[in-house]
């Protein structure tokens, strides 16, 4: 199995240590992963904003760096949704198909593929997940709250199985983070006040360290953390699967 | 004013844009509640989707059969291409019916097309009887919800219009107190009216008849005075059959309140010995979006108004924000369907959370409208251009590894050497008003790869 | 051309192709007990009491509104005669009316009257309190259920509890324009 590893533009720019935590995590469990270094970026944000016309090329070049792995997975919902649905505009041929079929964001790669049920790993903190919207609503990785009471999903699955670990009990369990790509600056105030609004709920129910499965939802929850000077650590989930202390 | 500029503003005050979240956020919870407590609710969705999307796929055959057997139930059906087509109809009826006094109850369409200042214009008067239109009707605003008009007012804004127009005492701010003198003010109003419109939420082409549903029972209490009754309704009401309101009178006002059902549910299939009934059809741009394959399903729409309690947008925005009869999601997916331009920032007043989606009784997939909307946008010059420019720049940048790498590189190298006011200043970086940019890392995930892993 | 035409070309001219109509299920596992009945009635801010034939109408009447003469009803117990004639001031001055239902929903506490039912169109709405018998055999799950026993009426109405609004606030007030009170008398 031929696994190629998808480093997010801003993850690779940004938060280098969260794509060599989900390359550990990866290899931990098997997986023979490749890093195409070719790759750039997989388009949403241009496309998000009204321009996936203007980024045909960037899509190209995407199904280019990514044409012969039997799998793609990478650290965020938010871009495999992206690669899945909406890699529509380009013209279908067998590759893109292919890689529509076989993008996967790392949890559920984990549990779907490797089959991975449990994590031997112990990480004594209460740890609040945000689920992002994308991942969560978009690939149904998690059950939403407008369709169920019951809070399920395959991050909340495999945190579960980690010792000693406490998760929060969130007032709003799935409310989005209100990043939304160039939203978050074009509707500034919103998206601020979206994001103060998780914290808050993260706070009031005793969150010490916030996780998720999209970097760009946990920049911007830690963005507005680090300006408040809030008790709280981001993490990435790679970051904790692949055992680190927060 | 564009809906970032004005929810700018909204935001201007933190502890009413908590107060405004929180009322929305609790109806959201209610409706949560009550369908939880229907297990086959998914069911009833897909099914009323399927519904509608049969009609759609019928609808002209369907309007026919409807107005036959509206006929045949003695009502008389008008047709309207437009707002200004369905006004001068209206004001016909009124004055060929030689009526004074005219009562309304709830219709978003008869907002869509500014009946009342049309029909003020040329000297008619019109009482809006819904408690939260009457309250918005004093103060002259429209309204900031379908369901919940009055939803942006305090308890203190309503008890201060109260004093002005009803006389209630000053500082009465009570909600039974005020809701009393209301019901005191407008029982006048319905025992004396000649005229009364309302709106429709069904229309079923099996019998001909109209369905209203209501809370307050002013619909009915109108209707059943007046000697004319009047109902407006959009062509996309219309539903086949008479057992498919079974479906949708589950739905609704789940959707829309979390009650299990509305106080009153009307069903007009003839009008009262010695009254009239009038139903007009309109279109409006709705036959226009059916053409519209992409965007077609938001004519689903049963107006229960949950994407708007739903969207974290809207509850921190309010329904003013938007400048459209229709706000919230669903509203920014038929808003730019009437005017491209005027409402270009509609379909960016959104993250693509795609909670509206998820609650949608009707399973309209607008968080996706959304998407194909702003591409639309992006297609026609309807985004502002430095926007454009900069999305064409960086779609450039990220086509190319060589260039990727590179002003990657420089831009972290930026980032780190310049000082925290400069990257922080607002009126560069709007994220720094609220937020911290992220640190900058020295080497870039690629470079650690390539020293690490790559060469061994 | 007319509107009317010009609005049916275009819309036949703009609608896709044909999709299929769906089958809807009985929907047979709801429960349609008086329990269930209730229990959505009280929450939706009605009342009920149960009887066991209608010899004890008046009494519970009295009991449960001391004081009220002014009663419309479709029952011999009427103080005063309405009809479909009857004009607005009579109307309005009702205190408290009594008519028959034709069907409850257990789901959601509803009672459908048809016009039939309610000797004029505004008496449910325009009076003070409202009382509703129901046979408790006439007790049915759901919507469902409701719609294929109702017969297609003039007019009719399902009424779900006393009038209400929360256009103030979300602050729950009932007694909005209609009826500030509804109860179910079951036999």
């Amino acid at each position: 199995m031929k696994v190629g590893l998808f480093i997010p533009c801003y993850v690779d720019q940004f938060y280098p240590q969260v794509a060599i935590a989900t390359l550990e995590v990866l290899e931990k469990f098997g997986a023979q992963v490749h890093f195409p270094a070719s790759q750039t970026c997989c388009g949403q944000p241009m496309a998000n904003s009204g321009c996936e016309h203007d980024s045909i090329n960037v899509y190209k070049h995407f199904v280019q760096c990514f044409r012969e792995f039997d799998y793609i997975v990478t650290p965020s919902g938010s871009c495999a949704h992206h690669i899945i649905k909406h890699y529509n505009i380009v013209e279908q041929t067998e590759v893109v198909k292919h890689i529509r079929a076989n993008t996967f964001e790392l949890v559920s790669f984990l549990r779907t593929i490797l089959k991975v049920e449990k994590m031997d790993i112990s990480f004594p903190h209460q740890v609040g997940l945000h689920l992002s919207c994308h991942g969560q609503r978009g690939l149904r990785s998690s059950n939403a709250s407008e369709i169920t009471p019951d809070r399920d999903g395959e991050m909340l699955r495999l945190l579960k199985t980690i010792t000693d670990i406490r998760l929060t009990q969130l007032d709003r369990n799935d409310e989005c983070c209100g990043f939304g790509g160039t939203f978050c600056v074009a509707e500034e105030a919103v998206s601020a006040r979206m994001g103060i609004d998780r914290i808050r709920d993260h706070i009031k129910n005793g969150t010490e360290v916030l996780t998720g499965g999209d970097m760009s939802c946990l920049m911007q929850l830690d963005g507005i953390i680090k300006r408040q000077q809030l008790p709280i650590k981001v993490m990435h989930i790679a970051e904790i699967l692949n055992g680190q202390k927060p | 004013m564009s809906h970032s500029e004005k929810a700018k503003q909204f935001n201007g005050d933190f502890n009413h844009t908590t107060w405004h979240d929180e009322s929305l956020w609790f109806v959201r919870e209610k409706r949560d509640k009550a369908v939880y407590g229907v297990p086959e609710f998914q069911q009833l969705r897909t099914l009323a989707s399927q519904i509608k999307d049969h009609t759609l796929s019928n609808l002209d055959n369907y309007l026919i059969e409807f107005e036959h057997n509206a006929n045949g139930n003695g009502i008389q059906v008008h047709w309207a291409i437009d707002a200004d087509e369905h006004n001068r109809i209206i004001l016909d009826i009124i004055r060929l019916s030689n009526s004074k006094n005219i009562v309304k109850s709830k219709s978003m369409l008869t907002e869509e097309c500014h009946l009342n200042p049309f029909l003020q214009k040329h000297g008619v008067e019109v009482v809006d009887t819904d408690l939260g239109e009457r309250i918005i009707q004093f103060r002259d605003e429209p309204p900031s919800h379908i369901v919940l008009p009055a939803i942006h007012l305090k308890k203190e804004d309503v008890g201060e219009t109260f004093h002005k127009h009803l006389g209630t005492p000053k500082g009465e701010n009570d909600p039974q107190r005020l809701t009393e003198a209301a019901r005191q003010h407008l029982r006048q109003k319905f025992v004396t009216a000649d005229v009364a419109i309302t709106g429709a939420n069904f229309a079923i082409a099996e019998t001909g008849s109209i369905v209203v549903c209501t809370n307050e029972g002013n619909a009915d209490l109108g209707v059943n005075f007046a000697k004319v009754h009047i109902a407006s309704m959009g062509i996309e009401k219309v539903i086949p059959k008479w057992y498919h309101l079974s479906i949708f009178t589950r739905l609704l006002a789940r959707s829309a309140t979390g009650q299990p059902i509305t106080t009153y549910t009307s069903h007009f299939t003839k009008p009262r010995k010695g009254a009239a009934m009038h139903i007009v059809i309109v279109d409006n741009g709705r036959a226009n979006q059916l053409g519209r394959e992409d965007f077609r399903s938001s004519l689903k729409c049963i107006r229960c108004g949950a994407c708007m309690n739903t969207c974290p947008v809207y509850r921190r925005s309010g329904g003013h924000t938007y400048n459209f009869t229709v706000p919230g999601p669903i509203g920014s997916i038929l808003a730019p369907n009437i005017d491209l331009k005027k409402y270009s920032s509609l379909p960016f007043a959104s993250t693509l959370c795609g909670s509206c989606s998820d609650v949608c009784p009707v399973k309209i997939d607008i968080h996706t409208q959304l998407y194909k909307w702003r591409q639309i946008m992006g297609k026609e010059n309807a985004l502002p251009p430095l926007k454009k420019i900069s999305m064409v720049m960086t779609a450039k940048i990220l086509a190319s590894t060589k260039v990727y790498n590179r002003l990657g590189k420089l831009a972290r190298f930026i980032l780190r050497v310049s000082p925290h006011w400069l990257t922080h200043a607002t009126f560069l970086n709007p994220w720094a008003k609220a937020r911290e940019l992220p640190v900058p890392p020295k080497e870039s995930f690629k470079t650690w790869y390539e020293i690490n892993r790559a060469s061994k | 051309m007319n509107s009317r035409a010009r609005l049916l070309s275009q819309i036949e001219k703009n609608k896709p192709a044909l999709v299929e109509l769906p089958n809807v299920p009985s929907f047979q596992n709801n429960a349609a007990t008086i329990e269930v009945f209730e229990t959505a009635l009280l929450k939706i801010g009605g009342n009920m009491i149960e009887m066991n034939d209608l010899t004890s109408l008046v009494t519970i009447i009295q009991n449960k509104f001391p004081g009220i003469l002014k009663i419309a009803s479709s029952l011999p117990i009427a103080t005063i005669n309405v009809n479909e004639w009857t004009n607005q001031q009579t109307l309005e001055a009702i205190e408290l009316v009594i008519l028959e239902a034709r069907l409850g929903v257990a789901e959601n506490g509803a009672v459908w009257l048809s016009d039939t039912d309610m000797l004029h169109r505004a008496l449910p709405f325009i009076t003070q309190h409202l009382v509703v018998v129901l046979n408790r055999k006439d007790i049915v799950a759901t919507m469902h259920h409701a719609y294929e026993k109702i017969q297609l009426p003039d007019y009719g109405v399902f009424i779900a509890g006393p009038s209400k609004t929360a256009d103030i606030e979300q602050s729950l007030v009932i007694g909005a324009h209609g009826a500030r009170t509804m109860t179910v008398l079951l036999i």
